[in-house]
């Protein structure tokens, strides 16, 4: 507990670069997997079609394959040498790999299972005995997702952005296998605080360590409070 | 004239009765079921008639859309909305139907207003929200429009569920059960309204229900199914008043039905006198003449509401048939009272409550019932 008495002074000359950092990927990675998250959750839940299962498998998948696998399987996608690479590179000039881009991809691949889990069963939840009165009314389907499906099942959507930014906060083995430790470019707070550890300054991983902690349990616990609440229907 | 040819099979379990508990009943139910509806609906009120799980949600569901026939042909107006030989399915979207769920199927999150605002399409914003407005202030829910769906009572939120059905312009307005949940008064206002819509708007209405009271009060044209198949079809007072399926007589009713043996026929009177038994004894009573010969095995109905109750022997009447008897129980339902009576047999009678009141009719009592030849009907079975 020592150390946690040089905590104020610690925190005046800390690097707040990794935590920033950290923030700018969670936040991108977060809006990413929601949409793309969201897009497959409704998929999943209201549409029947073959490999429907297999689908639900490969986008849970980031959740249970060691993060350096995931990290693997992303730089050989992702390189400037993999059609998808060169791709993404001539398109839009985007390079993914050891740049802060390439810690947003692997951040957003591994919340993307917890965006599609939490978001599948909020759809699922939603009555559809009133998608099928919008459509006797001559809504698109599309009308339908945005002022039907999606409001009602917005409480579950909120806390599948809040986990999919807890996790994404926290990302540390693929970030490391795709975007590298480069200090001052890559290196996020998970990262640094290995960093740190490893170089003796335990003071400064100490500190990132206790502001992850704290963010990470403020909005799980504020996500368990807002699944908790009886849902609207 | 909305006309429906369809078959649907509900597939049945592999493992017959390997469903959980958990299971919908309904599902349970579904178990191999199958739907096998034909008719044409006249413009007007018809009544989709039948005890539950007989198929009449399922066609109407079925000219909505949500449910797809195997096979068959849906059209309205000539509009063919499903024809499984020429591969026509149109969308749900696209078929113009307002259909009113059972369970209404208010958009909770939007207040009354907003549900109904929501159903109009084609419209600047503005003249949508004036369309909406005037079809609640039609359907005198105007009061409603800023609550949402839980702040309103169970006739409101059925009117605003008509409100939006109607807020779509639908070529035909389909009602699932509407008022199986509603008080006796708030039922009467709302089949004025539809009654109101049907005739102003020129708008066939398609209206499933298992209660008679309904059927008759609502009714123009009325289809009586019984376990996925289509039993009867016509009007309303003719279908309840002459029931010749012995089928139909129970599902529409007819509260009074026995067996009985043509003890002898009276030609020149056109009249036969038949010997009725049930479980609890035997009587004797004048029908009309049927082509039944003596001796042969007939059903006799008589609907409740034909009998007359008399306190003391009637003399001087035109009734055939007058039995003495004794008050066995009085049930109240709703505004009419169900008098049983033993007389040979255990007769159900229907009278007012004010009938029970000043006659002063009680259990134990003794009582003559009075009944026309022409109120008993004989039965095909």
């Amino acid at each position: 507990m020592r150390e946690l008495c040089y905590l104020p002074e610690a925190m005046k000359n800390i690097d707040w670069f990794p935590l920033a950092l950290s923030f700018r990927v969670a936040l991108i990675a977060t809006v990413l997997a929601l949409i793309v998250g969201v897009a497959l959750a409704w998929l999943l839940a209201r549409r029947r079609f073959p490999g429907r299962e297999m689908l639900d498998a490969v986008v849970t998948l980031p959740l249970v394959l060691p993060p350096t696998v995931l990290g693997y399987y992303l730089l050989m996608l992702l390189s400037r040498n993999s059609p998808v690479g060169r791709a993404i590179y001539t398109a839009t000039g985007l390079q993914l790999v050891f740049t802060w881009q390439g810690a947003v991809i692997a951040a957003m691949i591994g919340a993307l299972p917890l965006v599609v889990k939490t978001s599948r069963a909020a759809v699922e939840s939603v009555n559809e005995q009133l998608e099928d009165a919008a459509r006797t009314f001559g809504k698109s389907e599309w009308q339908i997702f945005w002022r039907i499906t999606l409001p009602l099942s917005s409480r579950g959507i909120i806390a599948a952005a809040m986990l999919a930014f807890a996790r994404a906060l926290g990302d540390f083995g693929a970030t490391l296998m795709i975007a590298g430790n480069i200090p001052g470019r890559t290196q996020t707070a998970a990262i640094a605080i290995y960093d740190a550890t490893q170089s003796g300054h335990d003071d400064y991983a100490l500190t990132l360590v206790i502001i992850l902690s704290v963010i990470v349990l403020t909005l799980l616990y504020a996500t368990n409070k807002l699944v908790g609440r009886t849902s609207l229907q | 004239m909305i006309s429906v040819r369809i078959k649907k099979q509900f597939r049945g379990r592999a493992e017959g009765r390997s469903l959980a508990i958990g299971d919908a009943t309904r599902d349970a139910r579904r178990d191999g079921f199958a739907l096998l509806a034909e008719f044409d609906a006249p413009p007007g009120v018809t009544i989709l008639f039948g005890p539950s799980g007989s198929g009449k949600t399922t066609t109407i569901k079925s000219i909505a859309g949500i449910i797809r026939p195997d096979e068959g042909h849906i059209s309205i107006n000539g509009h063919t909305l499903f024809d499984s030989a020429q591969g026509i399915n149109v969308p749900i979207r696209e078929r113009g139907t307002g259909l009113v769920f059972q369970n209404l199927a208010l958009f909770p999150h939007m207040t009354a207003l907003g549900n109904v605002e929501f159903a109009t399409s084609g419209l600047s914003r503005p003249e949508r929200r004036r369309r909406a407005l005037e079809l609640m202030e039609r359907l005198r829910i105007k009061h409603t429009a800023e609550r949402r769906p839980s702040e309103v009572s169970g006739g409101e939120a059925q009117r605003v569920a008509l409100a939006r059905a109607l807020a779509s312009k639908p070529r035909v307005l389909l009602l699932d059960e509407p008022l199986s949940a509603i008080d006796e008064a708030t039922k009467q206002d709302i089949i004025g309204d539809l009654k109101m819509i049907n005739r102003d708007l020129r708008l066939p209405v398609i209206y499933v229900t298992h209660n008679r009271d309904e059927a008759v009060m609502l009714g123009d044209y009325l289809i009586v199914y019984e376990q996925g198949q289509v039993v009867a079809a016509g009007e309303p007072l003719e279908i309840f008043g002459a029931p010749v399926v012995g089928s139909v007589a129970r599902l529409t009713g007819v509260e009074n039905l026995f067996e009985g043996v043509v003890l002898q026929r009276d030609a020149g009177a056109g009249t036969m006198t038949v010997r009725i038994k049930d479980e609890s004894g035997a009587c004797e009573l004048d029908v009309p003449l049927g082509k039944e010969a003596q001796g042969a095995n007939v059903m006799v109905a008589v609907r409740s509401g034909d009998i007359l109750l008399a306190t003391e022997e009637l003399r001087q009447t035109s009734a055939r048939n007058i039995l003495p008897g004794e008050i066995t129980a009085i049930e109240e339902r709703g505004a009419r009272s169900i008098v049983r009576v033993k007389s040979g047999v255990s007769w159900v009678v229907s009278v007012t409550w004010q009938a029970v009141s000043e006659l002063k009719l009680a259990q134990g009592q003794h009582i003559w019932l009075a009944i026309k030849t022409n109120s008993c009907y004989l039965i095909a079975d």
